[in-house]
């Protein structure tokens, strides 16, 4: 019984070592560089929206079915990233699949969101050729200055994005002073039948570049676009810390010879050219008690009147009326094929206020990150505010739990949006 | 004669003489601690009060007195993250978001104790003075103070082993003396070519009470960089430096 005591107080004193020793084990499989890369993640998101029937969009894309005061939409998506590395080459691919039950049923969508080649001759220069996202700008929620991305989802603003095929480099050059970084990024955007093709005008073979300077511990970018697609386009970006916890950035935007097609309420369609500025400035505050702010304005220069959205939300409503009345649903179709690319965009109207407040671990509790978004348009004074939980305690399962409220009067930009409440569940694991 | 002098000298200004061996001493602190320029491996482990735990691995390189990147590795949620600190400058690179965004030395990217200052630190003689020095028995005592308020903690209280100038501990403290971590080094081992530094690096902090933080180094070795490496348009290729 003794010779068992002790036999078992050494297990334990050496399970107690193996604990211990275990506790901080650093294996080198872990930092071992294969040349390959497979990750990615899955994701559920199921959503509740609490729709608004006397909105002009409800009535735009509900007119001809009756869902209840509710529709409910699951959507499932695997993102999968790869690579392959073999020494001054790269293989990089993003494929996402976005599976999605709604009203509307069934529909499952694959795009490759990302697929290059990269070269890398030395650590000052990079080319690049295939599908990818350059993501220009220093704007949180919005980044005028993104000439060659798609337009990213303000209310989420860190999603991944689909690229466009182009070919690129980079060449970067250090320097000791007060400019301590200079690099040049070019990139070629051909856009033909089948490459690029929701790009702009086709058969164009177009020419972009950035070029960022550090100087004055202040990040610079200058940028362009041109060649034909698009109408020529001319940026420039800013972002410096005022102080360590204290950020400011800024971005305009200059369009040459913009054209903006508009309806008018009795349902003829013009368009209009003009040159056309776009600018963002904000800044980031984090405070002692670890809370960020987020505060932007954006005033979008391509963007509608307050006039000209309310001549929009009354042909909507005429095309209903007529559909009530005789069965007709031709100015719908009409109002649908004008909200593409244009009152459809996001953020269609002209000055918004971009409000972020989220606190770090709050209580201590770790891993813990609520917050409360709002975007403001300040122009016809409606507004959405979002509050969310975002906690990843667990290694690679990240939860978001988000809930958002849409406010506004009749013809203003979120008062007529289909839905009055959005509930959001977004369980995340990454591989 | 001249040694005649430097004793009226040390007699007449002890502080300025003290403060020169103090500075001298923290700078070889700091070269005991890593080569000026440098790759290693780290994982940084939260672990809480109940025993649970999260580890991040990083890949972290170091040229001169004010360019560090740091490389997520692990886990999977964020691999392929990346920061980059030239100078008072620090970014974040989040593969997702596809550009650094600036963020701030006191933010944190892992979450817990630790904040990106820990994670992207610099040579200490790079950020702090050393305002005094006590000797005890076997350690010194240095009272470190930063240079700018750009640093992450205003005041540093750092314990020095006497035999292998390497830190012992150091008290990490607010304008107001208030403290915000302990870090504990441990654990000495020899890393070759000529590296011998605490291996283990422990962490309280009273605002997180009963939960702990560990850092591990690997590979810790002597590595040239290219100036261009420290930048921003050169973060989302950090990994082919591995």
């Amino acid at each position: 019984m003794k010779l068992l005591m002790i036999l078992l107080s050494l297990l334990i004193f050496f399970s107690e070592i193996a604990i211990a020793q275990e506790e901080y084990a650093f294996d080198i499989s872990e930092i071992e560089k294969k040349p390959y890369h497979i990750g990615g993640y899955i994701e559920l998101r199921p959503v509740l929206f609490i729709l608004d029937k006397d909105s002009s969009l409800y009535k735009l894309r509900f007119y001809n079915r009756n869902e209840g005061n509710t529709v409910e939409e699951y959507n499932f998506t695997i993102q999968l990233d790869g690579s392959y590395e073999k020494g001054i080459f790269k293989l990089y691919t993003k494929i996402n699949t976005d599976f999605q039950e709604s009203y509307l049923g069934w529909s499952e969508e694959t795009d490759l969101y990302e697929g290059y080649l990269s070269l890398k001759p030395s650590p000052s220069l990079t080319l690049e050729m295939g599908k990818k996202t350059l993501k220009w700008g220093k704007g949180y929620a919005w980044n005028p200055i993104a000439f060659v991305d798609r337009i990213k989802d303000p209310d989420d603003p860190e999603l991944p994005l689909e690229g466009y095929i182009v070919a690129s480099a980079d060449y970067i050059k250090s320097f000791d002073g007060f400019l301590k970084t200079f690099s040049f990024t070019p990139v070629l955007v051909p856009v033909y039948d089948h490459t690029n093709s929701d790009f702009g005008r086709i058969d164009h073979l177009n020419f972009a570049g950035k070029l960022y300077f550090l100087l004055y511990d202040t990040d610079i970018d200058c940028i362009f676009l041109g060649g034909g697609s698009k109408t020529t386009r001319y940026g420039i970006d800013f972002s410096r810390n005022i102080t360590t916890n204290f950020e400011i950035h800024g971005e305009f935007a200059l369009f040459n010879e913009y054209k903006k097609v508009f309806i008018n309420r009795a349902g003829s369609i013009f368009t209009t050219e003009y040159d056309a500025t776009s600018y963002l400035i904000g800044v980031r505050y984090l405070t002692s008690l670890d809370t960020t702010y987020i505060v932007e304005y954006y005033h979008n220069g391509t963007g509608f009147s307050k006039s000209a959205m309310k001549d929009y939300f009354s042909f909507i409503d005429r095309g209903y009326n007529l559909y009530h009345s005789s069965g007709d649903d031709s100015l719908l179709k009409m109002a649908s094929h004008v909200t593409k690319e244009n009152y459809g965009r996001m953020n269609p109207m002209r000055d918004y206020l971009y409000l972020r407040i989220s606190q770090k671990e709050p209580f201590n509790i770790l891993y813990l990150t609520p917050a409360i978004t709002g975007i403001f348009n300040i122009k016809d004074k409606s507004f959405f505010i979002s509050s969310e939980l975002l906690y990843n305690a667990i290694t690679n399962l990240e939860l978001r739990l988000k809930t958002t409220f849409i406010i506004g009067d009749t013809d203003t930009e979120y008062g007529e949006k289909q839905n009055d409440y959005r509930v959001e569940l977004r369980v995340r694991y990454y591989f | 004669m001249i040694s005649i002098v430097t004793i009226l000298i040390a007699i007449i200004f002890p502080v300025a003489v003290h403060a020169i061996d103090s500075a001298q001493l923290l700078m070889k602190v700091d070269r005991n601690l890593n080569p000026e320029s440098y790759e290693s491996y780290r994982k940084l482990i939260n672990i809480e009060p109940d025993g649970r735990k999260k580890e991040f691995v990083l890949f972290i390189i170091k040229k001169g007195q004010d360019k560090v990147t740091a490389l997520f590795i692990s886990p999977a949620s964020e691999k392929g993250r990346s920061t980059l600190r030239l100078g008072d400058n620090m970014w974040l690179y989040i593969p997702n978001v596809g550009k650094p965004i600036r963020i701030t030395s006191l933010q944190s990217v892992v979450g817990g104790v630790f904040n990106n200052s820990d994670i992207l630190r610099l040579d200490y003689a790079t950020e702090y003075n050393v305002e005094h020095m006590e000797e005890m028995d076997s350690s010194y005592l240095l009272y470190l103070k930063a240079k700018t308020k750009t640093v992450a903690y205003d005041k540093l209280k750092m314990w020095v082993d006497k035999e292998t100038i390497l830190p012992i501990k150091i008290e990490c403290l607010t304008e107001a003396s208030m403290l915000i971590k302990t870090i504990y080094f441990k654990k000495i081992k020899d890393f070759g070519g000529g590296i011998i530094r605490p291996s283990i690096i422990e962490t309280d902090s009273p605002l997180y009470k009963d939960y702990k933080s560990v850092i591990i180094f690997a590979k810790v070795k002597r590595r040239e960089f290219n100036d261009e490496v420290f930048t921003l348009t050169f973060m989302p290729n950090v990994g082919s430096l591995r």
